[in-house]
């Protein structure tokens, strides 16, 4: 028998390259996925690896056992610990890391390379991830070393005099060498600039001492040398060996890969999913039209088993050879898009395609999987064809059309629809929620050939008005409403998730961003994410039409119960004047002063999800909270005014810059807050930006840019999401080609008759596009309306009934059309091939 | 060929030849034939299998296109048609009868019926079509689907579709090869009265002498040629002349 489904599968070729299509797609999506994931991880993770190989220990910033803070401060190593660990005996080496944007300027003021860093250089050859190429180590504060990359680009070499532009303003330097990494010319992607030590304190962290770590190398027995400097080090810091620190660090640069890879196969397999159902209908048509040919190996002695296991290995050989295939197309296919993307701009870490065992096996399983699985039901009712259907003239699929099925069908989607009524309508109860969505899955795929017939009876007055033609392909569309309805289902998977995504994602963002809106925020706000210089926080106090601004130093300080809490250095006085924020209890002199502090109030924000019993988040007017400062003493510091502001004025624990200073340390400005003359927001707006110019890595932003940003992110992901989510509808058009292709195939004769009897070729094609259409039409409002019910359903419950469900028209009608267009592109080929058939040789088959 | 345009035939054949093939393998369906098939008349073909008798009746009514000679339906030169234009002259001008697969299953009766007009954008006569249905006795079952009648009713649809549109000619391909004798008979007394009654021009291809003795002239073809022809047929006159071609 295994000759016999070779011998088919060869004759039926044309037939099952459709099917081998859907699975190509598929296991296309998946492959392409891991193969870029892949790439990037090794590409991103070897480059950590390469720059920290001959770390030993590293000192590390902790803030105390909880850094679920959320918010990423960076936390610093103070300056005390590296001298510390040079006099620690058994270190040989250590170098506190300093980066920050730096950017090397051409002689018209332009910039070299956006992405180019500063970084200090460390002196010791061993642990400096940088080798000299040429020249000498930058010293003093007028040096500087470049990489291959950025000395090629910007044309210099050593000698040279360049501007080099940092968060502390423009400065000429001298290059005093070039440097490499590895074999690679440059270590950052866009280049680095190394400064010496004292100068990268000075240009890229603002003058204030401090590391994001501390890189040692050690000689003699590892753990002495751990229990010397553990003795040795503050509270506030950590040790860790140099593979726990690469593996951190390789986990931190790739950490967003963990996400992508997940998010990725997700939709791979989503595609997959539609693509079995395209498999299963086509097998079931395959298996229909090839009765007479089943009944007589039956009636020549073949056994069901044989039969059965035919076309079960017809499958599986399907299967391989398409998951294979699927494989090329997605390294292909992932090629193309680092190629695609490279053409605007946004370059991938790791190079190529990395195909790993892993990626092959995976995919070779899931593509065989789903389609033996596929062609299980097909190969059995196959199995049960009786000897004597040999002899019958036509074989016309009737099978799920039986009104049991319907009335089961129907049950379900009424059930579901009476839950997420009562969801909405009664109260909330996940229980409803549950069975309900549970209940319209079922009821869609039992209740689709009900579905199918009804949406016929509808369509067919409408279809009525474009002539014979349409009220045919009204007809024929649910001929066998079974096979209709597993086409439709492909798409309307797709177009389901595709309207919840967009319609839930919009009502969500509209309810947010208003929300975020809400609340008096500054008319700007100039951050970094390093420092802000004392000059230019002059500048800015200065700058026309500014009529108050607040500086805000920023910091994560740790409670004595090891909770971390955001702490700021700011006066609430010029908050309140720059920033909108109102002190609601206590005074703000009393904060000034230095008896104590100000929280904030998180009430309208819906807030106590923060809280835990003795903390600050739980603290009111009058309670003391526990800090543990730099010197490793405990704090009391009496809560002495509450404050109210929006969340981009959100500065946390409001103390005068002495306290700060005792609890966290030295630090820069990280945040200005500015208010503008009314009316005068644009020409400010302007302003800030000329006097910010020359200053890397500062930025201005409007008062309330976290509701703009919150709206751009949900822009991006319903966007990013509907993409993805485009490969199951590309896969759900191959099955309505697929379908449509084949019941061409069946209906043949007639289509050979009604040209006979004077249907055009224009006819003929009209009503074979109306019908695929149609099918379009159908998986589009079921896919839409299941989509917008359930969308409804279950805003309101997260919100309570606090959210609207705010349609989007015009994403709605788009989707819409999307699916139409899927239906009229199924058409085309369908159509060509009715429109191409000889009418007497159709007719005359027997 | 002006002169063979002559008003009495519905359609007729000049010098047809339908070649399959070349050089040795060369089929010869159809050797030059010129026929006439005369307006207001039943005539029956008749022949054995590979005689030609159904390619004739084919290139006859514009299903498919000679080799060489002409072909007329009316007045019109069906070979000098496109594509298009032959399909409408179909639609319009021609009425079809086949053995099997005559109907569109989703449709009614009543909707099968009138699918050459409805094609067309047009709106049957309605009194005509009351009194087409009554004749095939039809009247009680319109509004069946084709599944729902037995192979009798469902070839009396399809008589009442080719009269409906009082078409030029009928072409009917063995109407009553799949029939039981009794319906076989229906079919037959149908056609004869549209012929008798209404002066429907009916050309019939069988290999049923029984069916054939209902025709007015029955056309004898062997190896793509007219080799005998009968007028006033009965059925033992017809296997008469069948016994002496030697079938």
């Amino acid at each position: 028998m295994f000759s016999y489904a070779l011998k088919s599968l060869r004759a039926n070729l044309t037939r099952l390259i459709a099917t081998a299509l859907a699975v190509i797609l598929g296991i296309g999506f998946l492959a392409s996925g891991l193969m870029l994931t892949d790439a990037m991880r090794s590409g991103l993770t070897g480059d950590v690896e390469e720059q920290y190989k001959n770390v030993d220990f590293a000192i590390i910033a902790t803030a105390g056992s909880d850094q679920s803070g959320g918010m990423d401060f960076q936390l610093t190593v103070p300056a005390s610990a590296l001298a510390t660990a040079r006099s620690t005996p058994g270190v040989e080496a250590a170098a506190g890391e300093i980066q920050a944007d730096a950017r090397v300027l051409r002689a018209d003021g332009t910039t070299v390379n956006l992405r180019s860093q500063g970084r200090s250089w460390i002196a010791d050859s061993e642990l400096n991830p940088l080798s000299l190429d040429e020249g000498s180590a930058p010293k003093g504060s007028a040096q500087v070393v470049l990489d291959r990359k950025l000395a090629t680009e910007a044309g210099v070499s050593v000698g040279d005099t360049v501007s080099v532009q940092t968060p502390a303003g423009t400065k000429q330097f001298k290059v005093s060498g070039i440097s490499s990494f590895g074999r690679q010319d440059a270590l950052d992607d866009g280049g680095t600039i190394s400064f010496s030590e004292e100068t990268a304190v000075q240009v890229l962290n603002a003058g204030t001492p401090g590391f994001s770590d501390v890189l040692l190398r050690t000689s003699g027995d590892p753990a002495t040398v751990q229990a010397a400097l553990e003795e040795a080090l503050p509270t506030s810091v950590a040790i860790q060996t140099g593979e726990q620190f690469v593996s951190d660090a390789a986990e931190s640069a790739s950490a967003f890969i963990s996400i992508l890879r997940p998010v990725l196969q997700g939709f791979a397999y989503l595609s997959m999913f539609v693509a079995a159902f395209v498999i299963f209908n086509t097998f079931s048509v395959v298996v229909t039209q090839r009765f007479r040919e089943l009944a007589l190996i039956r009636a020549v002695g073949g056994t069901p088993a044989q039969v059965r296991r035919s076309l079960i290995f017809e499958g599986m050989a399907i299967g391989v050879i398409a998951s294979a295939l699927g494989i090329v197309a997605g390294a292909v296919l992932a090629i193309g898009l680092q190629t695609l993307l490279r053409q605007f701009d946004m370059e991938i870490p790791g190079a190529g395609v990395k195909v790993s065992t892993y990626t092959v096996v995976l995919c070779m399983i899931i593509g065989v999987l789903v389609t033996t699985l596929s062609v299980i039901v097909p190969a059995f009712r196959a199995g049960r064809t009786k000897p004597v259907e040999a002899m019958r003239a036509s074989a016309i699929d009737n099978s799920g059309s039986s009104p049991v099925r319907a009335v089961f069908g129907a049950i379900f989607l009424l059930g579901s629809v009476a839950l997420l009524l009562a969801n909405r309508f009664v109260g909330v109860q996940w229980f409803y929620l549950t069975f309900g969505a549970l209940f319209l899955f079922i009821g869609l795929f039992i209740g689709g050939p009900l579905l199918a017939r009804v949406f016929a009876i509808l369509v067919r007055p409408v279809m009525g008005l474009f002539g014979m033609t349409g009220r045919l392909a009204a007809d024929n569309a649910v001929r066998n409403p079974k096979r209709t309805a597993t086409t439709a289902n492909a798409l309307v998977i797709g177009l389901f998730l595709v309207t919840l995504v967009t319609v839930s994602g919009e009502a969500m963002k509209t309810a947010l961003v208003d929300q975020l809106s809400s609340a008096s925020s500054p008319d700007f706000i100039i951050s970094s994410e390093g420092a802000i210089d004392p000059k230019l926080v002059a500048s800015i106090n200065k700058t026309e039409g500014v009529t108050n601004i607040a500086a805000v130093k920023s910091s994560v300080a740790v409670e004595s119960t090891g909770q971390s809490t955001f702490v700021a250095a700011a006066s609430l006085d010029q908050l309140t004047k720059s920033a909108g924020l109102k002190v609601t209890a206590g005074s703000a002199e009393a904060v000034a002063s230095g008896s104590g502090i100000a929280i904030p109030d998180f009430s309208n924000f819906g807030g106590g999800a923060l809280s835990s019993p003795g903390s600050v988040a739980s603290a009111g007017l009058g309670d003391s909270v526990s800090l543990r400062t730099v010197g490793g003493q405990d704090l009391i510091l009496p809560v002495v005014a509450v404050y109210e502001g929006s969340l981009e004025s959100f500065v946390g624990n409001v103390m005068n810059p002495e306290t700060f200073k005792t609890v966290v340390g030295d630090k820069p400005v990280t945040r200005v807050f500015v208010r503008a003359e009314p009316g005068q927001a644009d020409a400010v707006g302007q302003r800030l930006e000329k006097v910010l110019q020359g200053y890397t890595g500062v930025e201005v932003q409007p008062g309330n840019f976290i509701g703009q940003i919150v709206g751009s992110i949900f822009d991006f992901l319903i966007a990013a999401v509907n993409a993805l989510l485009a490969m199951s509808v590309i896969v759900a058009l191959v099955g309505i080609v697929n379908t449509m292709t084949l019941s061409i195939f069946e209906r043949r004769r007639e289509l050979g008759m009604v040209r006979a009897l004077g249907m055009t070729r224009q006819q003929v094609g009209r009503m074979v596009r109306f019908e695929a259409v149609l099918i379009g039409l159908l998986g589009t409002l079921v896919g839409m309306g299941a989509g917008i019910l359930l969308s409804w359903v279950v805003i309101s419950s997260i919100a309570d009934g606090a959210i609207d469900l705010s349609f989007n028209w015009a994403r709605v009608g788009l989707i819409f059309l999307v699916g139409i267009l899927v239906g009229v592109v199924a058409s085309i080929l369908p159509a060509r091939r009715a429109t191409r058939l000889n009418m007497l040789d159709a007719m005359s088959e027997a | 060929m002006s002169n063979a345009v002559q008003t009495n035939w519905a359609a007729q054949v000049h010098g047809a030849a339908k070649i399959y093939g070349s050089g040795e393998n060369e089929v010869r369906a159809l050797d030059h034939v010129t026929v006439g098939f005369e307006k207001g008349a039943f005539t029956a073909i008749m022949g054995p299998s590979g005689s030609g008798k159904s390619t004739l009746m084919q290139c006859a009514a514009g299903l498919d296109r000679l080799t060489a000679g002409t072909a007329f339906i009316g007045d019109v030169d069906i070979t000098k048609l496109g594509e298009k234009a032959l399909t409408l002259l179909r639609r319009d001008k021609v009425g079809f009868i086949f053995q099997q697969f005559n109907l569109l299953p989703t449709l009614t009766a009543q909707e099968n019926i009138t699918f050459p007009l409805d094609l067309a954008g047009r709106k049957p006569d309605a009194d005509w079509m009351a009194h087409v249905v009554g004749t095939v006795g039809l009247a009680d079952r319109l509004n069946h689907k084709p599944s729902e009648l037995s192979g009798g009713q469902q070839q009396r649809v399809a008589v009442a579709r080719a009269l409906v549109e009082q078409p030029e000619i009928i072409f009917a391909d063995e109407p009553t090869g799949n029939l039981d004798s009794t319906s076989s008979a229906e079919i037959l007394s149908f056609m004869e009265n549209a012929v008798r009654e209404f002066g429907q021009t009916v050309v019939m291809v069988t290999h049923d002498p029984v069916a054939a003795s209902h025709a007015s002239r029955v056309l004898f073809l062997a190896d793509g040629r007219i080799v005998d022809e009968l007028m006033a047929p009965t059925r033992d006159s017809i296997l008469d002349r069948m016994r002496n071609l030697g079938d």
